[in-house]
C-alpha cells in the first residue's frame, strides 16, 4: 500500500467529522472517495495533508509515518495535492508556475544563480509537463488569463512537476463544464497510465467516479461505509441508502 | 504580409527603447553634481532623495516580493543610522569597516526579530512591525547616554575610505548614487532568480507555495533580512553623510512616509518606489517651503492614487504606455 491510514479520527466539538477511518490505497490506482455532503471527505484530505492534526490515528505514506507533517515536507517526499478551488499562481506565467515546482523539487528554490544549462533544462521539463496537460503554446501567458478548465489542468500540472508518487485531488471536476470534465477525466486516466502515479480523488460526480476509479471508498457521517471496486459499490445496499435523498445517479 | 508585420508587437524594439530610457535616466541621475556646482543645497537635497530611494527599494523587497506589509520599516533605517554613528564615534571612521559591520549586525538582529515576525500573518505582522519600530524608538531615549536621546546623536566623525576623508558633497552624492544603482541591479537580479520567483509565489498564493514544497517561513525570513539590511545600510550612509542621527529617523511617521513612497511608486515594481521616493522627497522640500499644508496635499494625492491607480504611478504610466503602443499598432494595421 502506498497510502494507509489507521483509525484516523477528528472531532469538531461534538461532531465526529472523521471517525476511525482505515484507508488503504494501492500503488498506481485511481482511488476515489465519495459520500454525501458532510461525510468527512475534505476533512480526511486535510488530515492526510497535515492541514489539520488528527485527534487519533496515523497516516503512513510510502512506508513513512507522516502523521501531522506540514505540506512542504509532504511535497518533498513526493505527495502532492490539488485544490477544490483551482489554486495556481495567477500573476506568474504558465511556464513559471511549473518551473517553481520543479525548482522546489530539485531543492534550488532559494538559489540566486542558475547556470544557463540548468535554466534550459528546467524550461524543457516544464514544457514537457505542459504538453502532457495540453497547455503547450500557452507558456508565456499569465496563469490568471487561462480559461477555467485550463487553470485546473495547470493546477494538476504543478502537482505533476513534483514528480509525485501520489496526488490527492480535491473535487477536480467541480464547477466545470461537461466538456472540461471529460478533458480532466481523460487527463487523470492518462497520467496514471503513462506515469504510474497513484491518484486519490474526492469527487461529487458519481457517474464519472464510477467510470474512472479502480476502487471507491464511500463515507457517511465520518465513517467508511463501503470500500470496493465500482461494480460492487453500485450494488451495495448501504451505499444506496446513504444516497437515498442525495443525487446518486448510478 | 506587411500588415502582419505591422500588427505584430515588437518586443525587441520596445525592450531596446526601455533600456535606452533607463540608461538615460541613470546618466541624468549621475550628472546631478555636474550642474549643481553653484547650488550646494540642491546637491544635498538630491543626496537625501537618493537615500530615500534606497530605503523605499528596501521596503519594496519585502512588500513587493513576499507581500508582507511593514508599518515599521524606518526602525531598520534608524537602527543602521545609530549603529553606524555610534560605531564611528567609538571604533573607527573607516566606511570599509563601518558599513559591513552595520550590515552584519543588522542581519543578525533582523534574523532574530524576523524569526518571530514572519510566523504571523497579515494584520498581526503589520502591527508587530509597528510595535518593534516603537520599541527601538523608545530605546533611543532609554539609552540616551550613548544615543544622545532627544538631542540626537551628534558629532559623528567625518568618515574615511582607504585613508581619504569623504567630505566633498559631489563625492558623497556619487557614493550614495552608486549604492543605489548596485542595490537596484541586485534587486532586479534577485527578481529574476529562483529566490525572487519563490518570493513572488508566496505573495501570489501562500497555500499553494507550501504544497509545492516551498519553506514559506524561511523564504519570508530571507526577504525580511535582505530588506532590513538594505534599509540599515541606507541609514548608516545617511548618518555618516549627515554627521548626526535623530530619533525621528526611526519613528512611525518616517515608516509611514516610506510606505507611502512605495505605494505611490508602485508596489513590487522595484523601479517605481525608487523614483517615487526621489520625486516626493524633492517635491516635499519645495512645496513645504511654499505652504505649511504640504501633508494635506500629499495625503490627498495619496488617497487619489490608491483609488485611481492601485498599481501606483509606475503601474499607471506603464499601463498608459501599453495603451499608446497598442493604439499605434492598431492605427498602422
Amino acid at each position: 500500500m502506498i497510502l494507509e491510514t489507521t483509525d484516523l479520527t477528528k472531532h469538531f466539538g461534538g461532531l465526529k467529522a472523521v471517525n476511525g477511518v482505515n484507508l488503504r490505497i494501492a500503488p498506481a490506482a485511481i482511488h476515489s472517495i465519495i459520500g454525501p455532503n458532510g461525510a468527512g471527505k475534505t476533512t480526511l484530505f486535510n488530515l492526510i495533508t497535515g492541514a489539520i492534526k488528527p485527534a487519533a490515528g496515523r497516516v503512513m505514506f510510502d512506508g513513512v509515518d507522516v502523521t501531522g507533517w506540514p505540506a512542504e515536507r509532504l511535497a518533498k517526499i513526493r505527495l502532492a495535492r490539488t485544490f477544490q478551488r483551482t489554486s495556481v499562481f495567477h500573476d506568474l506565467s504558465v511556464l513559471e508556475n511549473i518551473a517553481l515546482a520543479i525548482r522546489s523539487r530539485e531543492g534550488i528554490s532559494r538559489s540566486i544563480w542558475l547556470t544557463a544549462g540548468t535554466e534550459r533544462a528546467i524550461e524543457a521539463e516544464a514544457c514537457d509537463i505542459l504538453g502532457r496537460v495540453r497547455l503547450r503554446g500557452r507558456e508565456k501567458d499569465k496563469a490568471g488569463a487561462l480559461a477555467h478548465g485550463n487553470q485546473r489542468a495547470l493546477d494538476i500540472a504543478i502537482g505533476l512537476a513534483l514528480k509525485p508518487k501520489l496526488i490527492l485531488m480535491d473535487e477536480p471536476l467541480a464547477g466545470m463544464s461537461r466538456g472540461d470534465r471529460e478533458t480532466i477525466a481523460t487527463l487523470i486516466t492518462a497520467l496514471r497510465d503513462s506515469l504510474g502515479v497513484t491518484i486519490v480523488v474526492v469527487e461529487h460526480d458519481v457517474a464519472m467516479v464510477m467510470r474512472l476509479s479502480d476502487r471507491i471508498t464511500v463515507m457517511q457521517h465520518g465513517y467508511v461505509i463501503a470500500d470496493a471496486p465500482p461494480a460492487e459499490i453500485r450494488d451495495n445496499e448501504a451505499v444506496r441508502k446513504a444516497y437515498l435523498h442525495g443525487s446518486f445517479a448510478i | 504580409m506587411s500588415d502582419e508585420i505591422a500588427t505584430m508587437p515588437m518586443p525587441g524594439t520596445d525592450r531596446r527603447f526601455t533600456g535606452l530610457a533607463l540608461l538615460a535616466a541613470a546618466a541624468l541621475g549621475a550628472s546631478v553634481p555636474l550642474w549643481t556646482e553653484n547650488m550646494p543645497f540642491v546637491l544635498i537635497l538630491a543626496s537625501q532623495a537618493v537615500v530615500a530611494a534606497i530605503v523605499a527599494l528596501s521596503l519594496d523587497l519585502l512588500m513587493g516580493s513576499t507581500g508582507l506589509l511593514s508599518f515599521g520599516h524606518a526602525a531598520w533605517y534608524g537602527f543602521g543610522a545609530y549603529l553606524t554613528g555610534i560605531a564611528a564615534k567609538m571604533l573607527t571612521a573607516d566606511v570599509v569597516v563601518l558599513l559591513p559591520l552595520t550590515v552584519v549586525l543588522t542581519i543578525v538582529l533582523s534574523a532574530i526579530v524576523g524569526f518571530v515576525l514572519v510566523r504571523q500573518i497579515g494584520k498581526t505582522f503589520a502591527i508587530l512591525t509597528l510595535a518593534f519600530g516603537q520599541i527601538l524608538f523608545a530605546l533611543v531615549f532609554v539609552l540616551s547616554s550613548i544615543t544622545g536621546g532627544e538631542d540626537g546623536l551628534q558629532g559623528i566623525p567625518i568618515p574615511t575610505a582607504f585613508g581619504f576623508q569623504i567630505v566633498k558633497p559631489a563625492v558623497w552624492y556619487w557614493l550614495l548614487y552608486g549604492v543605489l544603482l548596485v542595490a537596484l541591479a541586485g534587486a532586479f537580479h534577485i527578481r529574476r532568480s529562483p529566490l525572487g520567483k519563490a518570493w513572488l509565489a508566496i505573495r501570489e498564493n501562500t497555500e499553494r507555495a507550501r504544497f509545492i514544497g516551498l519553506n514559506v517561513s524561511l523564504l519570508k525570513l530571507l526577504s525580511y533580512i535582505v530588506s532590513a539590511s538594505l534599509a540599515a545600510l541606507a541609514g548608516g550612509l545617511f548618518a555618516l553623510f549627515n554627521g548626526a542621527a535623530s530619533p525621528d529617523l526611526l519613528n512611525w511617521f518616517e515608516s509611514g512616509k516610506v510606505l507611502m513612497y512605495v505605494v505611490l511608486g508602485g508596489v513590487g515594481t522595484i523601479i517605481g518606489p525608487v523614483i517615487g521616493a526621489a520625486v516626493f522627497t524633492v517635491t516635499e522640500h519645495y512645496v513645504s517651503s511654499i505652504t505649511d499644508s504640504w501633508l494635506i496635499y500629499f495625503g490627498g494625492f495619496f488617497v487619489l492614487i490608491v483609488i485611481v491607480a492601485p498599481g501606483g504611478l509606475f503601474g499607471a504610466v506603464s499601463n498608459l504606455w501599453q495603451r499608446i503602443a497598442a493604439a499605434r499598432r492598431g492605427m498602422s494595421a
